[in-house]
């Protein structure tokens, strides 16, 4: 276990870490943004949605949702391992484990190991995995190749017997979200929190200018044009970050055209990619990237690159995701005004699409010595009472709805009116997962191509397709 | 019962074998034993996940490697990366070396400073030319636009055509201070009467170095040739960290290829062929180079 400690993380702002300039930041921001929740509901006006706005509570609030006692207890002391891959998860995660031993079992612990990152958390769970190891209890998976691979092996438990024990708590999750991990009938991992892809905007800069936040392509486009005119790029996206973020334009035009379900199918072989709607999702790429609204170089651009481009000005706007809110935050000047809004609709008279996924979630090692106190401890992280606790101080929202009281009560402690927002766009999103990895692996290198313009869309469209039909008949069935 | 010539060498030897039998066990233990398996493991199908080995595919994994453009890609990648960083890596070096084996002011610090990206954490190094090679507010670009040469400002990392060249640029600033100090300290190991005897018949600092110091140099420079030959094979950490292979597998090399194929395609047997490949690759060149360095050392001796 030393070996593991050893790769444990302190609290992270994010997986890229802060530095104390930031920390200082952050503490300057935290102390001006109450201010700036006096501007909350004129944020609100611009994206709508559907979920309740915080109420308008004086004094201290609480944590009014029901924290569960668990149905198995501890016999004796013991400690459960959970090994993730978001070190600025761990101190919320800590917190609904601490009181979970107060309140419910105190021969209970968990112990926390935050890999550096996704890739690396990977390496060791499949190395343990392998191993037949018991170490860990509760696995931190991706939606997408990451849990079909951990369910398809037998590697993992998968939710049934609790979720019929306890038809609450299943309530409790967006079906979306669990969708997004049933995997061959059965749900086998359950989100902590979920997120969305929004576009964050320089609000000072859009009044500045006389722009109004675009709802179509063509005003998005419009937009771009002016910013252009004034020496000002329009998008910051980070397209170098990681394999995820070249699929986001993709993945956003099939939202807004509605064909994320053929996507899903062309994922399981089920449908060819070379449909029309699908090359025609290529195609938006392409455009996208020739339209001179992306910063240059987008492929040579990652998250910490796209956040200094924005927050200097040198942007109007930043493609990204829910995750890096704090990032972003800790990056602008204090008198910085930002917004966020859903892409605008891909087609006329289209809807908005905005991308929105599971974040980290949680499953259950199919050796573990001790399932029936890993599966409590996932209810309480994720459980009624600990989502309010887990989102409270990330500001991501959390998987599933709640109260408006709740919100309240987080606002307390999160001080952004940007979350309420975050929270009502979150059960319209269309998702952003592939979940067969050859195909996965097909689409980023084709749309790298497409960006730099090394491909044409339907060569591309071709070549996943190939990589598909490579694949041949999938030996999972998935949402 | 051992006869007592054999009893006699066994307690010549016992001492000797009881020092190295540790460093033996673990060497079995840690490279040998994996090195096998995973030859054996390359002629197998497996995702991985389960201590159960998938069917036995023979010399299926190397077809498929035969086949897959993207491993060819990645072999040629690689070869271009050792092909190119050595030569800049030995003879900046070497340069360097020979500059600094004079009596310059501040010569130490200038030593200090040359190695210091080698004690660097490669993950620092990696992050630092990111934002150096950051197409919009990267230092690169922010420099050549602040001479007037904007129109070089380039994507570096984000096109496909620079961005094996950058990581390469990378690469030899990270390695040359390494290099420079081998190189060092066998300058200062020569010796002095051939230079000096050299000098008194008239040689100029030209003739000199190309003529005298660059052969009595020769094994020490093909020894840092070498380790800079390994070091490119198996380069991985760099570029994972600053391309992740990419854009468009342009800066994909055989390690980073193995990695994508056991960890993120799930083709472990096809991994461990990888594998193998760059190990008999490593190795072949190692036995290459150590072949020239004996003919050159006999020649010499002749």
């Amino acid at each position: 276990m030393s070996k593991a400690k050893g790769r444990r993380q302190t609290h992270r702002e994010d997986t890229r870490g802060l530095s104390r300039r930031k920390l200082l930041r952050l503490g300057l921001l935290s102390a001006a943004a109450a201010p700036l929740l006096l501007r909350a509901r004129r944020v609100m006006a611009q994206t709508g949605g559907a979920q309740p706005a915080p109420s308008k509570a004086s004094g201290e609030l609480k944590n009014l949702a029901e924290f569960k006692a668990p149905k198995v207890k501890a016999s004796g002391p013991t400690t459960i391992s959970f090994w993730q891959y978001v070190g600025f998860h761990v101190d919320a995660q800590k917190f609904i484990a601490e009181e979970y031993k107060k309140r419910h079992d105190p021969n209970l612990s968990l112990e926390i190991t935050a890999y550096p990152g996704l890739n690396e958390q990977r390496v060791g769970v499949k190395s343990a995995l392998a191993a037949q190891s018991p170490t860990p209890d509760i696995i931190a998976v991706e939606p997408g190749a990451y849990a079909v691979d951990v369910s398809t092996s037998g590697s993992v438990l998968d939710f049934t017997k609790v979720f019929a024990e306890d038809p609450d708590y299943k309530r409790g999750f967006w079906p979306n979200a669990l969708e997004l991990l049933t995997i061959n009938g059965t749900i086998v991992s359950v989100p902590a929190v979920t997120n969305t892809v929004i576009v964050y905007y320089n609000r000072g800069l859009f009044q500045q200018h006389g722009l109004e936040v675009p709802n179509t392509l063509d005003d998005l486009k419009k937009v771009g044009a002016t910013l252009n005119a004034k020496g000002i790029m329009p998008i910051a996206y980070p397209a170098g970050q990681d394999r995820n973020f070249p699929i986001f334009p993709y993945y956003t035009y099939l939202g807004g055209i509605k064909a994320d379900k053929l996507m899903r199918e062309a994922d399981l072989g089920l449908k060819p990619w070379t449909s029309p709607e699908l090359v025609a999702g290529a195609e938006f790429v392409e455009m996208m990237a020739k339209s001179g609204l992306y910063a240059r170089g987008p492929l040579g651009i990652k998250e910490p690159d796209a956040i200094q481009i924005f927050a200097t000005g040198k942007s109007a706007m930043f493609w990204g995701g829910q995750w890096m809110r704090r990032s972003i935050r800790a990056a602008l000047p204090p008198n910085f005004d930002l917004g966020i809004f859903p892409f605008p609709a891909v087609v006329a008279g289209g809807h908005k699409p905005v991308l929105s996924s599971v974040g980290i979630t949680l499953t259950v090692n199919a050796r573990s010595k001790y399932p029936d106190l890993a599966f409590e401890m996932i209810k309480a992280l994720t459980g009624a009472w600990g989502k309010i606790e887990y989102t409270r101080n990330l500001g991501l929202s959390p998987n599933g709805p709640i109260s408006a009281e709740a919100i309240a009560y987080q606002m307390q402690s999160l001080k952004d009116p940007l979350y309420p927002e975050f929270l009502k766009l979150q059960p319209t999103g269309t998702t952003r997962v592939i979940f067969t990895p050859a195909v996965e692996e097909a689409v980023t290198q084709g749309m790298q191509a497409l960006i730099t313009g090394q491909k044409t869309p339907k060569a591309v469209m071709e070549s996943v397709e190939a990589a598909s039909q490579k694949v041949g008949t999938r030996k999972f069935r998935a949402g | 019962m051992l006869s007592i010539a054999a009893r006699r060498r066994w307690r010549r030897h016992a001492a000797g074998y009881a020092f190295a039998g540790p460093a033996l066990v673990i060497l079995a233990a840690f490279l040998l034993y994996p090195i096998g398996y995973s030859v054996w493991l390359s002629f197998h199908e497996w995702e991985g996940y389960t201590p159960r080995w998938g069917p036995f595919v023979g010399l299926e994994n190397y077809r498929a490697l035969a086949g897959d453009e993207v491993f060819w890609r990645a072999t040629l990648n690689s070869i271009v990366f050792v092909v190119v960083r050595t030569p800049l890596e030995v003879g900046l070096g070497f340069l360097l070396a020979l500059l600094l084996n004079r009596r310059l002011v501040a010569r130490s610090l200038l030593r200090t400073l040359f190695f210091v990206p080698v004690v660097m954490s490669l993950i620092v190094v990696t992050i630092i030319f990111q934002r150096v090679f950051e197409p919009n507010t990267g230092l690169l670009n922010t420099f050549l636009r602040a001479v007037g040469l904007g129109a070089w400002a380039h994507p570096w990392l984000g096109d496909p055509a620079t961005a094996l060249p950058a990581v390469i640029a990378v690469s030899v600033w990270k390695n040359v201070g390494f290099s420079l100090v081998i190189l060092l300290a066998g300058l200062q190991s020569l010796p002095q009467d051939v230079v000096e005897a050299a000098r008194v018949d008239g040689a100029n600092a030209w003739q000199l170095t190309l003529r005298v110091i660059t052969p009595l140099m020769r094994p020490i420079l093909a020894l840092t040739a070498l380790l800079s030959i390994i070091g490119g094979l198996k380069v991985f950490d760099l570029v994972f960290i600053m391309t992740r292979g990419g854009p468009t597998y342009s800066t994909e090399v055989l390690a980073t290829l193995l990695y994508r194929e056991a960890f993120e395609l799930n083709h472990m047997g096809i991994a461990s062929a990888v594998a193998v490949i760059l190990v008999a690759l490593v190795l072949s060149i190692a036995r290459i180079q150590t072949f020239v360095l004996d003919e050159s050392r006999e020649g010499g001796k002749a």
